[in-house]
Formats: structure tokens, sequence, C-alpha cells
């Protein structure tokens, strides 16, 4: 860099014009002005300030879907049973859910910029760890020791990441590992159930609980799914997840801790673990380690089509619960339709990809 | 507004000490030493020009005075007590705010979200009042720069050009500065009238009790507002003058050349 000198100004001789301290900046469009007053203003440019952050346009993306879908079923019931209660409750019900709030949890990571390859691993060894505490004990009990050793899992993995500042990617990979031969460790290879009438009837309503159209899991992901939306967009916490996830050196230039903040995303992630491996076990009955590693990448793909980036800093919950629910939505349409079981992961993959290149060009519309 | 300042630190009306006094700084990054042994006060409403060519220890100065980086060694004094740790949270209780160089903004963050990012305005459970905030955002966008283009404190800061991102760097700190604004290079992304409204403003703030450090390579920028002019070189500070006791061309020689240059030059004056 140089020296930079105005043209024309006799240097150092004298000092260059006095500043004109009264002079007033001439008068120029204020940006009070031009701002929304009315509600439907206000909704307008709320909406207008929602394009390219991901959940906006991956919901109308979804909603189309779910037109088609109908569609498809009103001329066909037979051969296209969407609309059947059995499949709206005992399939989409209780599977998107279960893939929403892992990936809520996958999701808030990943807007801390990090993220964690030992998701399914984890639901293995806290399902174990659910029926056992249940068998020995009560299912209320074994719900807490769950959460508690979901947490406790995420948190030894996001101190090996902050404290090692080795990538994620390798250190929960690595773990991935760990997690599973520690559940085989505590249940040996055989699938864990519960004892007879272990599973009590509360049990099954609270977290398994048929309502006809809807099953009980459906209602944990509006509580979840609302109680994470208001901590993440609406509360000094969730503006520091963005914050570390956005530029980690402007976030502790204002006394953000990143090491904090990230711990606190891997415990939260933890949680959501605990949550849903709980509602998995429930729901099955059964748990054998080493089955759930399909988890992992299914939470951080319904992640990045509803619209987080890898790279930290985006996202939102909408965006991620409806990620979620396109990913098994689809594959439910491809079930359905009787495609080939090869044929399903084949559009499946696709629609994944396509949804994450979709997301990328919105992106760029972001204003 | 003097007295305002003046009541959110508890200090006497009239005050000997300076605002800030850095004595005997050091700052080793693993073998290679960037300040050494450097000491300077910054005194109560005084706009200070911090000088010097790349690589002087200028951005690392910043950073120890607004507590960002810790220093190897040397003593940090404000309002004549020493600090015992010099943290960002205690740098921000003091009222000292910060406009670096690359502007330590959010990109994937809307205006008003970096604006008030780690000091939201919220109720009792730490809820955002994000209407409020909007507001507060829109209001000082307007009074403090040029917002050439910005058309709402919703944007992305990703989505603004370097200068706005500026623009918005330099209302968050103006917003928040209570005692000490320090500038590093503030100018090298805005247009001209937008500097020179903000030089305007340094001296405005005189008014206010408010002290401010401009970092610059733009003498002129610096010999126009500063009150005092620190030349770094090399690590080392080399030149501590008032205004008038210099001029431009001194400046110039010493921040290209060193003491050397400044040697130069006074010979020549001497001669002439």
């Amino acid at each position: 860099m140089t020296i930079s000198t105005p043209e024309g100004t006799e240097q150092g001789t004298t000092p260059a014009a006095p500043l004109a301290l009264e002079e007033q900046a001439p008068t120029r469009r204020r940006l009070a002005d031009s701002q929304p007053t009315t509600g439907v203003e206000r909704f307008k440019d709320n909406l207008y300030y929602l394009r390219g952050r991901g959940a906006l346009e991956i919901s109308g993306v979804y909603l189309l879907i779910l037109v088609g879908f109908a569609v498809a079923a009103a001329a066909n019931p037979i051969g296209f049973p969407f609309l059947n209660s059995n499949n709206l409750s005992g399939v989409l019900s209780q599977n998107i859910p279960v893939l929403a709030i892992l990936a809520i949890g996958a999701g808030v990571l990943m807007i801390a910029g990090e993220f964690d390859l030992s998701i399914g691993a984890t639901i293995g060894l806290c399902g174990v760890v659910f029926i056992k505490v249940a068998n020995a004990h009560n299912w209320q009990l074994a719900f807490l020791a769950t959460i508690g050793v979901g947490m406790t899992v995420m948190l030894i993995n996001g101190l090996i990441v902050v404290k090692t500042k080795i990538p994620s990617f390798i250190a929960t990979l690595g773990m991935s590992f760990f997690w599973t031969g520690a559940s085989i460790y505590i249940n040996g290879s055989n699938p864990a159930t519960f004892f007879p009438g272990v599973r009590t009837d509360a049990m099954v309503k609270v977290m398994a609980g048929n309502y006809g159209y809807f099953r009980s899991q459906l209602v944990w992901l509006v509580l979840i799914g609302v109680a994470a939306w208001f901590m993440l967009h609406r509360h000094r916490i969730g503006n520091k997840v963005y914050a570390v996830g956005g530029n980690p050196a402007a976030a502790a230039a204002v006394s953000i801790k990143p090491t904090v903040v990230r711990l606190q995303a891997f415990a939260f992630l933890g949680l959501m673990v605990g949550i849903a491996s709980s509602l998995y076990v429930a729901r099955t009955s059964g748990m054998q380690p080493g089955t759930t590693d399909s988890y992992t990448l299914l939470a951080i793909a319904a992640a990045v089509v509803g619209g987080c980036s890898l790279t930290g800093g985006r996202g939102s919950v909408t965006g991620m619960v409806v990620g979620a629910a396109l990913i098994l939505t689809i594959e439910n349409g491809l079930v359905l339709g009787n495609t080939p079981g090869f044929y399903v992961q084949l559009f499946l993959g696709l629609a994944i990809v396509i949804a994450a290149v979709f997301n990328k060009f919105m992106e760029g519309k972001a204003t | 507004m003097t007295t305002t300042v003046d009541q959110t630190h508890g200090r006497p009306t009239s005050v000997t000490e300076p605002l800030l006094r850095l004595e005997g700084v050091t700052k080793n990054y693993g073998p290679n030493t960037v300040l050494k042994d450097v000491s300077f006060e910054i005194g109560q409403g005084e706009v200070v020009g911090l000088l010097g060519d790349n690589g002087a220890g200028k951005s690392t100065l910043v950073k120890i005075m607004s507590g960002v980086v810790s220093m190897s060694s040397g003593k940090y004094f404000w309002e004549g007590e020493e600090l015992s740790r010099v943290t960002r949270p205690e740098t921000e209780r003091l009222g000292v705010e910060t406009i670096f160089q690359d502007s330590a903004l959010v990109p994937t963050m809307s205006i008003t979200r970096n604006i008030f990012a780690g000091r939201e305005v919220t109720n009792r459970l730490g809820f955002l009042k994000m209407r409020e905030m909007d507001a507060i955002a829109t209001e000082i966008l307007d009074s403090v720069v040029s917002i050439e283009g910005i058309k709402s404190a919703k944007q992305l800061v990703g989505s603004l050009s370097g200068g706005q991102a500026q623009a918005v760097a330099i209302a968050r700190a103006v917003h928040f500065k209570r005692s000490l604004l320090i500038l590093d290079e503030p100018t090298s992304a805005l247009a001209v009238r937008a500097t020179e409204a903000l030089l305007n403003y340094l001296v405005a703030l005189k008014g206010e009790a408010v002290s401010s450090v401009l970092v610059t390579h733009n003498l002129h920028h610096a010999y126009k507002v500063c009150d005092r002019h620190i030349v770094m070189n090399h690590g080392k500070k080399i030149l501590d003058l008032r205004r008038e006791d210099t001029n431009v061309e001194e400046l110039t020689a010493a921040v290209v050349e060193g003491m050397e240059g400044v040697k130069r030059y006074r010979e020549g004056q001497a001669l002439a």
C-alpha cells in the first residue's frame, strides 16, 4: 500500500483545507423514510427478506410435491394410497418426526460451524441405554438417562473437536466407531429388547400413541420445533450460534466465546439424539447396535436440503424440518408407487442432490 | 452529553489522568516480536493518529487496546488505574469500541443482527425485540454515515458492498462507544463524501468527551483531524508529536523511511 496524496495539494506546507464542521451533509434519502409502516407492508417486507435463507423456497417445493401426491392419491386411492390414514399416521407421522428432530440437532450444530458423523452410532447407544434402564427401573427414568447419555456423548465429541482443533469430520468419524463399539460392549451384539410389561400403556401413549391421522411423535416434533425456532431465531442464544458459525473472529470481537457456543451446540444435538432415540425404541421395541448408522447422513442431508450450509452460519429450523419431511415423503411416494428397492435409493439420492443445488442457487438471490 | 458520559463512569468532572495509558507493551507471536516496548497515552477527548507502514505493528496495537489480543508484557492503565486483565468484556464495559480493518462482521447475518450481536435488545428472558432493534439500526445508519444503496436493516451483510459493510461497522461502533473509539483504516473502503462525514464526526466527538484513535495510511486525513500523531516503525514508536509540532512532510518521512527519514528531513529544514 502507498501513502495517498490528494492531487494538487501542496504537500505539508499548509494544512489541507480546514474541515467545515458547520456544513451539513446534503439532503439525502433517509433509510427510515422508506421502511414499511402498515401491517401488510411489514409482512411483505419480512417475506422479501426471507428469500434465499433456505426455508421459504424448499417449503414451496415441498408443498408442490404434497399437492402432486395428494392429486395422484385422489385419482387412484387403491394404487397410490398416500392419503390413507394408515400411511399418514403409520408411516409419515412416525418417521418424519424422528428424522426432523435429528435434523434440528444436526442443523443447529452446522449453523455453529461444526458437524457430527456419530449421530447414528449415538442413537444405537442411546437406544440400548433406554431399554436397559427401562427394564431395570421404569421408562421415565430411562428417558432421562437416555437424554443424559446423548448429551454426554456429544459433549465428549465436542470437547475433542474444540480442544484439539482437529476437523469435526475426522474426530466424529472416529468417535462414531467408538460409540458403536461402546453400545456392543454394553449390550452384546444381539438386539436389546424390553422385558414383558416394561413398555407400559402410558409410555406408548406418550411416545408412540396412535391418534388416527397422527401419532405422539408428531406432537413431540411440534413442541421441539417451536421451542427450537424461538431459541434460534428470536433469542440471543441463537444470534450467538449464527455469529460463531458465520465468522468466529467477528463473534470473538463482541465477547462471544466460539468454543463455548460450539460446545452448547454439541450438547443440544445430544439432547435431540436422546429424545429421537427414545421415540425410536418406544416404537420399534428393540435396538440392535450398528443398525442405525444411516441416520447420520440422513439427518445431515435433511439439514442441507433445508438450507443449512456445511461451512456454517446459514440455516433455519423450518428448513431443517421441511428438509426431513421432503426426503421421507419422496421416499414414501416412491415406495407407494411400487418402485423397485434400488430405484428408491437412486431417486432419493438424486432428489437430495437436486435440492442442495437448488438451495445453493437460491442462496445467491439472498438480500 | 458530556455529563452523561461522565456519569456512566462516575469520573470526577476535572480529570488530569489520561483516559488510556500503555506502558512498555511488547507482543511476541512465537519467535517474532511485533511490538517492542511501546508506551503512549491517549488524553480525554483527544484524537490521536496512529501511523506507520504495513507491518509496523499498528493493527496489533489496536487489537491490544481493544482487548481482543493480549500483550506479552506491559501495562494497561485506564484513567490512571492499572487493569489486571485486559479482555474484550472488560474493555467493552469501559466503553471502548473498535472498527477493525477487516470490519469483523458476520456476512450471513442481517445488518440489525450484526449491529446488536452479543448486545441484543431483549426482554427479561433473553428473547429479541426485533422490531425495536430494526428501528434503532435504521436510525443509526441514517445518522452516522452515508448509506447509498442500503435498502433495509434486514439485508444480509454478505449482500453489501465493501463500503456499505464498512458503514455498518462504523454505525455499530459509533452506537456503542462511550469513551474511546478506535478506527483501524476506516476510510479504506469508503466513498469520498462518507470519508469526509466520518472525519467530521471524529472532531465532533471531542465535544462529547469521547477520545478516538485513527489508524490510517492517508496522512492528509490524519493530519486534518488528529491532535497528536504517533508513528510506528518495525514494532517501535518512533515519533509522538502534537499536531502543531509537526507537519505532513515530516510524518511522511517518518512513515516511509523511519527515524532515518526524520533526521534527514530535519537536517534539510535546518539548512534551509
